[in-house]
């Protein structure tokens, strides 16, 4: 089976392509053409599917070379466990969002161009499988720049708003900044292999012998490179403006996976390229994605758009994933390799998680979005009464983010605290308590994560319709909550059944570190069921779900016996004597009101009251509140790197005067001083 | 099986008794200290009055608050520290499954549209939210003292090694956790269980709808969390005669003292909670802060002791 893993995979790829392609051609018949490149899509993504689950079940690792004569460029390709695990999580989250888009994209039809969608969607797609495969760093950074390029004109596709031209800018301009860092980190590498090849093998036998300083600056370049794909803190910027400008089925695959593409980065840089590393290199890696986990929540808590509030708890996720892997490359340099592999599978672990939950949150988001056209949730509510499946399925989303047991949050980041823990073996002092920190700060962010989602839930979906949009919302389509239900049975199936995650990312975790700990971590109790078992203790979430459901049904059992005949009486909510109304449900920003004032240092609440009077200074006519929170980071990192990129620009503008012939003389001068440099 | 008896059979005990010394010390009578018990059976007797906004998540709630305190309590060594069903979870799922029952209870505190229930729910949350880190801290330090996560294990190691309790950070554990219990389980000087206002309200805010089975499944819950929680910190930290194995004899030993040191700490808590008064909302997190430190001093001052 494993050597039909290429073939399959090429399959995928061209079946993308073929998709895209596709989309263009029905030129008078948009929905036809924009249906057949999604069902392209979603094909071509059960091929990758089935390719990568074939390479991770051998644990083997293919190449894929395409020798061209005389090429410049050598476009190899390898598929080894950790590319077949990026690309089963692309795959699994493409196929779904491909036949959710089939449903979400009726929103755009006769008002856009949903062709230019369709083509650019599959190609997003085929770019990001290509991204965790190439095996060159040229081919890297072509498939990368083209991932960038074509997620940037999925951002714009609802061009005509200015909020979105902005974000698709901020992001273009980012991401070519991170690609810049990548670059010099490549040429970097490339200064000390001595060869004319930019194949990632070289790169693997060369990271061990290059001098400590050129490793120190790689390993900021990557950071900074890779960090702003992630979103972490303070290279975040983009993210919650880019997220929620897409369409909801883009924002899916944006957040759910292409942002995991940067871990990949990190994976194959800190753990095979430049190796052995110094553990504070894990330390640094572990406090940015600390900072990043805490930082994200807090910003998302006191957000009303729900689709940015999405963005930057992606942020907070992707920050507990970094967690993760600095734990594991501070295990790893002090040689812990069975404490490194089990704090790489917590990242891992939380990875895939966070891909399905994140997408079926987004796919929910869309719901509401296609159901009520706004992303507002003050004005929403009374939902679960209008979008009754929907609401189910959000409901199961949150419980996983917020890592409620038995859904899978909570596993992996069980697996986090016991890695966590296990930081006492660590021989330093200081990076002990450093770890048990972000033990804490991990803590601390689960208790903000529910915070969040439960206003993201309750508000949107509970008590009374807050305006007209809500009061008139009808249910989705049909195929977009059938597919999102397949996201939702994930969740539940990966959070109870933990052993069989764990025996996929086993070979991951072997490929990288050499070690094998998928056997020791599942173990059989008395009972014979199985469980997962760390050093510190075993857990077993399918004897937990078992056990709640027997104690639920006794309960249910014991109080009808008790009394067969209850009666719920139905009646208005008391509000101390006035008729309820949609004014006197506690709204969003009520709700995490007291966050704001206890992190006020951080958020630095802004607050307007405006009070108009009529005739007299007794009769108020109108107060208008106004609350915002300070952008600490648009003010204080992104302003001044704005005004010294600005400035340098009018400082050398003078140089650009229009006249051919001083260019001329400009090509002339360099060309003397790159021959004086050559003949040296 | 048997400890899920005790755990549901004497949380109204439990609660009954705090509140009749409490009577006691205020110079009142005070009710019996089983009217908890004649609450929820009247209670349970009693039709139940549904909000028309709210939907079904307000009725499964009770359900499942109910529920996971339950699967808690199957978990916790109290009279034996051989748990049966050890296995299913450590003492994370324990805190996530308190996590669960939250989550529920703050939904439904915004489900019925009354403005009380969210001030409930937006309160609890930050309280817990604060209180969060200083317990994951302190639950650290005993897990790292006794190299397991899991209660019984833990109690075990602390049971048969007397000298390992002398260690001052679990003792500052202790007090971290003391403090969390009171912050969780919604006392002053946090929060106020007995108050009639519905604007001063955190934990009682949000159960301002519920009526009948449904009140009597939420109260009988949030007082069988107080008990759990007043298990775990017993065992824990005084794991003095609690039986090894499943012996009768040693159940009756240890049943015996395990009334004393819940009497003994229920009467701690009275005495708090007749010598403060509640504090102000926001200056709960500077508590709860006290409570970090301390636990993070735990943390530090158990790699320096080793």
């Amino acid at each position: 089976m494993v050597e039909h893993a290429p073939h399959l995979f090429i399959i995928s790829i061209i079946l993308y392509a073929a998709g895209s392609l596709f989309a263009l051609c029905f030129y008078g018949w948009q929905r036809a053409g924009n249906f057949i490149s999604l069902v392209f899509a979603a094909i071509a993504s059960c091929f990758s599917m089935v390719a990568s689950a074939v390479v991770l079940s051998s644990g083997a690792t293919i190449r894929l070379d395409f020798p061209l004569y005389h090429a410049i460029i050598k476009y190899n390709f390898l598929i080894d466990p950790v590319s077949a695990y990026f690309a089963l999580v692309i795959s699994v989250i493409g196929f779904v969002a491909s036949i959710y888009s089939i449903g979400y994209t009726r929103l755009y039809v006769n008002k856009r161009d949903t062709r230019f969608l369709g083509f650019t969607y599959n190609l997003f797609l085929a770019s990001m499988l290509l991204v965790v495969t190439a095996n060159n760093a040229i081919v890297f950074m072509i498939v990368w720049e083209l991932m960038a390029i074509v997620s940037f004109f999925l951002v714009i596709f609802e061009h005509d708003n200015p909020a979105n031209m902005k974000a698709g800018f901020m992001y273009i301009i980012m991401a070519h900044v991170g690609a810049a860092f990548l670059a010099i980190a490549f040429f970097i590498m490339f200064a000390h292999v001595g060869t004319w090849d930019f194949g990632f093998d070289e790169f693997r036998k060369v990271g061990g012998r290059m001098p400590m300083i050129y490793k120190n600056v790689v390993f900021f370049l990557v950071i900074v490179g890779f960090g702003i794909k992630a979103g972490i803190f303070p290279l975040h910027l983009w993210l919650p403006m880019a997220h929620p400008a897409a369409p909801s089925n883009v924002s899916m695959v944006m957040s759910g996976v292409m942002i995991k593409t940067a871990i990949y980065g990190f994976i194959r840089f800190y753990f095979e390229f430049l190796t052995p590393c110094p553990p504070w290199w894990g330390v640094v890696v572990l406090i940015i994605g600390a900072s990043s986990a805490i930082l994200g929540i807090l910003y998302a808590l006191t957000e009303r758009d729900i689709k940015t509030l999405l963005a930057y708890s992606s942020i907070e996720n992707n920050g507990i994933i970094i967690i993760g892997v600095g734990l594991s490359m501070i295990f790893k340099s002090y040689n812990l390799m069975a404490l490194s592999s089990l704090a790489m599978m917590a990242g891992l672990y939380h990875l895939i998680n966070h891909a399905v939950f994140k997408s079926l949150l987004f796919g929910c988001a869309g719901n509401i979005y296609y159901a009520t056209h706004t992303r507002n949730i003050e004005e929403l509510g009374g939902l679960i009464k209008r979008l009754q499946v929907t609401a189910p399925l959000f409901l199961v989303a949150a419980l996983s983010i917020s890592a409620i047991p038995p859904l899978n949050g909570f596993m992996s980041e069980w697996f986090l605290f016991q890695s966590i823990l296990n930081s006492f073996q660590i021989p330093s002092v200081i990076i002990k308590i450093i770890t048990l920190v972000c033990g804490a700060i991990i803590a601390l962010t689960g208790a903000l994560v529910a915070t969040c989602f439960i206003k993201a839930f309750g508000i949107s979906f509970l008590a009374m319709p807050r305006s007209d949009h809500a009061k008139h919302a009808k249910e989705v389509p049909a195929v977009m909550y059938v597919s999102m239900g397949l996201l939702a049975g994930l969740c539940v199936f990966m959070g109870i059944f933990p052993a069989k995650i764990i025996m996929t990312l086993n070979p991951v975790c072997a490929h990288v570190l050499g070690i094998n700990i998928g056997k020791s971590l599942v173990a059989y109790d008395w009972m014979q069921t199985k469980i997962v078992e760390t050093n510190f203790t075993a857990l077993s979430p399918k004897s937990a779900t078992v056990l709640g459901l027997i104690i639920l049904a006794a309960t249910l059992g014991a109080l009808t016996l008790m009394r067969p005949r209850f009666v719920k009486k139905v009646y208005e909510t008391w509000t101390c004597g006035m008729s309820p109304q949609p004014r006197l449900e506690y709204t969003a920003t009520a709700f995490t009101r007291p966050f704001k004032t206890i992190f006020s240092n951080l958020y630095r609440p802004q607050l307007e009251v405006r009070t108009e009077y009529s005739v007299l200074n007794y009769f108020v006519r109108s107060i208008t509140y106004i609350s915002g929170v300070t952008p600490l980071f648009e003010n204080y990192f992104y302003g001044p790197v704005a005004r010294f990129v600005l400035g340098i620009s009018t400082g050398v503008k003078w140089v650009h005067t229009g006249s051919i012939h001083i260019y001329l003389t400009y090509i002339f001068i360099t060309l003397i001083i790159l021959i004086l440099f050559v003949g040296k | 099986m048997l400890q899920m008896l005790i755990i549901l059979g004497f949380s109204p005990l439990v609660k009954g008794f705090i509140n009749k010394i409490e009577a006691r010390l205020q110079c009142r009578r005070g009710a019996s200290i089983f009217q908890p018990y004649y609450n929820l059976a009247k209670l349970l007797r009693k039709d139940a009055v549904v909000s028309e906004t709210s939907s079904w998540i307000f009725r499964a709630t009770p359900y499942v608050v109910f529920t996971s305190i339950l699967i808690i309590s199957l978990l916790v060594p109290v009279l034996s520290a051989q748990v049966p069903l050890n296995f299913t979870g450590d003492v994370i799922l324990i805190v996530y499954l308190f996590a669960l029952a939250r989550f529920f209870l703050v939904l439904t505190s915004l489900d019925t549209g009354s403005a009380f229930g969210g001030m409930g729910g937006s309160r609890e949350m930050m309280v817990s939210a604060m209180a969060e880190p200083a317990m994951m801290l302190s639950l650290f330090t005993v897990a790292l003292t006794s190299d397991s996560t899991n209660l019984s294990n833990i109690t075990n190691t602390l049971a048969h090694n007397s000298i390992l309790l002398l260690n001052p950070s679990l003792f500052l554990a202790f007090m971290a956790f003391a403090i969390v219990l009171i912050a969780e389980t919604g006392r002053i000087p946090v929060d106020n269980p007995f108050t009639h206002l519905e604007l001063t309200m955190i934990h009682e805010g949000m159960m301002l709808e519920f009526s009948g089975r449904y009140l009597a499944l939420v109260e009988w819950a949030s007082s069988m969390k107080l008990l759990l929680l007043m298990t775990i910190l017993v065992n824990i930290f005084t794991p003095w005669g609690i039986a090894g194995g499943l012996s009768v004899c040693g159940l009756l030993i240890a049943c015996a003292l395990y009334v004393v040191k819940i009497g003994f700490f229920a009467f701690l808590i009275v005495v708090v909670e007749m010598s403060f008064a509640k504090i102000r909302l926001f200056r709960i997190p500077n508590l709860l802060g006290t409570a970090f430190i301390l636990s993070l001093l735990a943390i530090i001052s158990l790699y320096v002791v080793r």
